[in-house]
């Protein structure tokens, strides 16, 4: 039996969907604008997307570039991030440049990119990669500067080296810090894969989704908007549960000390 | 070379100490200088000279910035001093390294381990294979009272078994030398007061070589062999005291002990004319 508290909060995001799609439906049918489809037709559109084989075919196109740019953009942005927070000369140098790359949208750097790389899956994938690194980077980097001095000497009286300590206590000890960049990061990997299939179309969820805009399949537009943020949901709700797995140490629930001295 | 006659031999070992007391930390001359702002310069030690023996349990005792927490990490090796040495069994330090094991007031423990992989971490790294490492670690859980916490993560426990943990996490790799900073100055009184006693028995039994950073009179008094009294502004040794109590000591017993009593006050009255030569606390 769940108590009412917790029955509240699982019966919540489900008000707030079926809240929304009511309010969209009215004002749709209060509108009567032929650009905004009613939710009903909207929903009606999905099923033909996802039977579509090609239509598939685009969105595991859009998945696979998202996932090898978030990896690889993961890869090297946690020890980048790692050496920069415990060392200041690595700090000095690449900071500037971050500071320099952060406020750019991604996107705007993609018609130079595509002059380089054409307009195939590496640029987009390339694309993805810098949207992710950054706050990867960032976090990464806080929560390396935050590891207490104090663990660090402990291990080092255990005859960690240098490298040793960075593994083995820097990462764990950042480890839900750098996860809260991998979070950011994976929303923003989404987000930078349907804007690179805006720029560059060819193939993708972007691509079906501007497509239909072109061709005035409003309902298709509006599908493929509701699959995108349903993948958003999904994708975020697997790393929130890997995540809270792998720092359950860390977790507020613990955070109850036990009265024995 | 001739063998002696075992009876000679006899005689020879009748003279002799039990154990010779022989100097296991040297620190010569050493001065520590932090840069406070781009032109102030700060003299957190002057140039100190102290002498630990092998097997006592010695206190550092001084106002809070008196930097005797820093002699404790150039001890480490965590800290390198600006000018002069120190030495361990007559090698220079350069680094830490597992013959000094420190036991810090914010317990640094490795919040993603549990207290069993807390305190067997350090043999672990010294190679001692998993099964005897988790022996030897559960044996030392027992002994700083710990029994049944093995598997609780850091988070979940009070700020006196954080201690207690880190204290076995310390003994676990076998340090020649305990360096311990302020350990339970983060403590309430009542949980400190049963640190104190534990540590006590602990250290009664194999006697390691302890160096104890501390700002309370009466803990330097009832743990220590010898108390080192620092001032402030600079840094400087001002009195090197010898703590002649018997051992095992009990607290209640010590308490009433006139000879203890007169340490404690003789100490605090020194703690207030060397607190003069510094700014007011």
């Amino acid at each position: 039996m769940m108590s009412p508290a917790a029955l509240t909060r699982r019966i919540a995001p489900v008000l707030a969907c079926v809240g929304l799609l009511a309010v969209w439906q009215v004002a749709s049918l209060a509108l009567k604008n032929d650009s905004f489809p009613t939710a009903i037709e909207a929903i009606r559109a999905i099923p033909d997307i996802l039977g579509d084989k090609e239509a598939l075919i685009n969105i595991l196109a859009s998945l696979r570039r998202m996932a090898i740019g978030f990896g690889v953009a993961v890869i090297f942005s946690i020890p980048l991030g790692l050496l920069m927070g415990r060392s200041r000369a690595v700090a000095a140098f690449f900071n500037p440049l971050l500071m320099i790359i952060y406020p750019v949208p991604k996107a705007a750097l993609m018609p130079i990119i595509m002059l380089w790389l054409g307009v195939g899956d590496i640029t987009k994938t390339l694309v993805i990669f810098l949207g992710v690194s950054l706050p990867v980077i960032y976090h990464s980097f806080e929560g390396a500067k935050a590891v207490e001095e104090k663990m660090l000497w402990s291990g080092a009286a255990m005859g960690l080296s240098p490298l040793q300590r960075l593994v083995r206590i820097v990462l764990p000890a950042a480890l839900p810090e750098i996860l809260t960049g991998c979070r950011t990061g994976l929303v923003l990997a989404l987000i930078t894969m349907i804007t690179s299939e805006m720029i560059a179309r060819q193939s993708g969820a972007g691509n079906i989704l501007f497509n239909a805009l072109d061709m005035g399949q409003y309902d298709t537009v509006f599908a493929m908007i509701i699959i995108v943020g349903a993948m958003g949901i999904c994708l975020d709700a697997l790393f929130e549960r890997v995540r809270a797995r792998l720092v359950r140490w860390s977790e507020p629930q613990f955070d109850i000390p036990l009265s024995f001295s | 070379m001739k063998v002696l006659p075992s009876r000679s031999n006899e005689w020879v070992r009748s003279v002799t100490p039990q154990k010779p007391a022989s100097a296991i930390i040297e620190i010569d001359r050493v001065s520590q200088v932090f840069q406070t702002s781009a032109r102030k310069e700060h003299l957190a030690l002057s140039e100190i000279s102290l002498t630990i023996e092998e097997g006592a349990f010695v206190s550092i005792l001084g106002p809070s910035g008196c930097g005797k927490s820093t002699l404790l990490y150039i001890v480490g090796g965590f800290v390198n001093p600006t000018s002069g040495a120190a030495k361990i069994k007559g090698q220079a330090i350069t680094g830490p390294g597992p013959d000094r094991g420190p036991v810090f007031q914010e317990f640094a423990l490795f919040p993603w381990k549990t207290v069993l992989g807390n305190v067997m971490y350090g043999p672990r790294q010294q190679g001692v294979r998993a099964a005897e490492a988790e022996a030897q670690s559960r044996a030392l859980i027992e002994m700083v009272g710990l029994k049944g916490y093995e598997n609780f993560y850091p988070k979940e426990l009070s700020g006196g078994m954080k201690q207690r943990v880190a204290l076995a996490r310390t003994l676990a790799y076998h340090p020649e030398v305990l360096l311990m900073d302020e350990p339970f100055g983060a403590l309430d009184a009542h949980t400190r007061t049963r640190l104190q006693n534990d540590l006590l028995n602990i250290w009664e039994r194999d006697r390691k070589t302890v160096l104890f950073v501390t700002h309370s009179v009466d803990e330097a008094v009832f743990l220590s062999d010898k108390v080192v009294m620092m001032s402030k502004s600079p840094g400087r040794i001002r009195h090197v005291i010898d703590i002649d109590l018997p051992r095992p000591r009990r607290r209640n017993e010590l308490l009433l002990d006139p000879r203890y009593q007169k340490y404690v006050v003789d100490i605090e009255r020194m703690f207030d004319e060397s607190d003069e030569f510094g700014s007011p606390s």
